[in-house]
């Protein structure tokens, strides 16, 4: 058995790089739906009477790109939503979660350039231990509603 | 129909929160028994687990008798990857203390329908009642085990019902 107990020193380069590195290819902000709080507890939340009223969690900088070229027919579009560490971590402690998973999980989707976004799949990289880019893989909403988010 | 359709969720939840009182999950910022109607969530790439999700699948009448008969089939999926203190080789165990459950809480199978667009809900004139469960085989997906039960929940249509 063996252990790495070389020093490694936390500076958060790898935070930084990938901060600039979205704001530098097209960094715009997408919105997680939120459920509000504090929740709805009555019968009618639960059975689809009450409004959720989800709220828009900020999230930027973010990069967000087609995942492929071709479509297929009745399937909606892929898209891929690549999320900074640092505004993850940020919206965990605003929201007081417990983890970045359970933040992806409370979210009804992603509203982003006012349109809607399933989230389908989620997965990340890190930097000794720390999370510094999470990749989302989100579906484009079938309802085609336009979302309002706090900039407009 | 849809007042067979809540009174139905709401039968199971209350009866859940009965059975097992410890099995609750947290959504959209509620602790609540772990049950839940799938058409009336956000919709989500995976099914929760430990949970009674409910889907909504087919829908049919008998219009021979003196009111409609609506028949609708309720699928309640379930799964579990057993208890993080079993690095969960209990979910077999899981998996069946679910089944259990959910036996329970369809007994009796029947019960009054409901008007839960009104507040406080309303009691209607009719009951809903449904047919025994059929559990379809366990499903193994890596950790996940899980299964779907089948159930068939009738109603009347009553006077001025949609």
């Amino acid at each position: 058995m063996s252990a790495d107990f070389s020093t490694q020193n936390l500076d958060g380069h790898a935070f930084r790089l990938a901060d600039s590195l979205l704001r530098a290819n097209g960094g715009t902000t997408a919105y997680l739906q939120m459920p509000a709080t504090p929740g709805d507890a009555s019968d009618a939340g639960q059975l689809g009477l009450d409004a959720p009223n989800f709220q828009p969690l900020p999230l930027s900088p973010v990069a967000f790109r087609r995942t492929r070229a071709t479509m297929t027919e009745g399937e909606p579009a892929r898209y891929e939503l690549i999320v900074s560490g640092s505004a993850v971590s940020a919206a965990v402690g605003a929201m007081q979660v417990a983890s970045a998973d359970l933040l992806f999980q409370m979210a009804a989707g992603v509203a982003i350039a006012n349109e809607l976004f399933l989230i389908e799949a989620v997965s990340l990289s890190e930097c000794q231990g720390a999370v510094y880019v999470y990749r989302l893989l989100l579906r484009e909403s079938a309802s085609g509603w336009q979302m309002q988010t706090t900039q407009d | 129909m849809q007042n067979a359709k809540d009174t139905f969720y709401i039968s199971l939840r209350s009866r859940l929160a009965t059975v097992n009182p410890e099995r609750t999950m947290t959504l959209r910022g509620v602790v609540r028994p772990g049950i839940l109607v799938e058409e009336a969530e956000a919709p989500a790439a995976q099914l929760p687990l430990d949970a009674f999700v409910l889907r909504w699948t087919k829908f049919a009448t008998d219009e021979q008798l003196p009111s409609i008969l609506a028949h609708m089939t309720c699928e309640i999926h379930y799964a579990t990857a057993g208890t993080q203190n079993n690095a969960g080789l209990d979910r077999g165990r899981a998996l069946e203390e679910m089944d259990d459950e959910l036996l329970q809480m369809l007994c009796p199978s029947s019960t009054v329908k409901m008007n839960y667009t009104q507040t406080p809900a309303a009691q209607m004139g009719t009951n809903i009642f449904w047919s025994q469960a059929v559990f379809a085989p366990e499903n193994t997906t890596r950790e996940r085990v899980g299964r779907v039960a089948t159930v068939e929940v009738f109603a009347f249509q009553e006077q001025g019902e949609q």
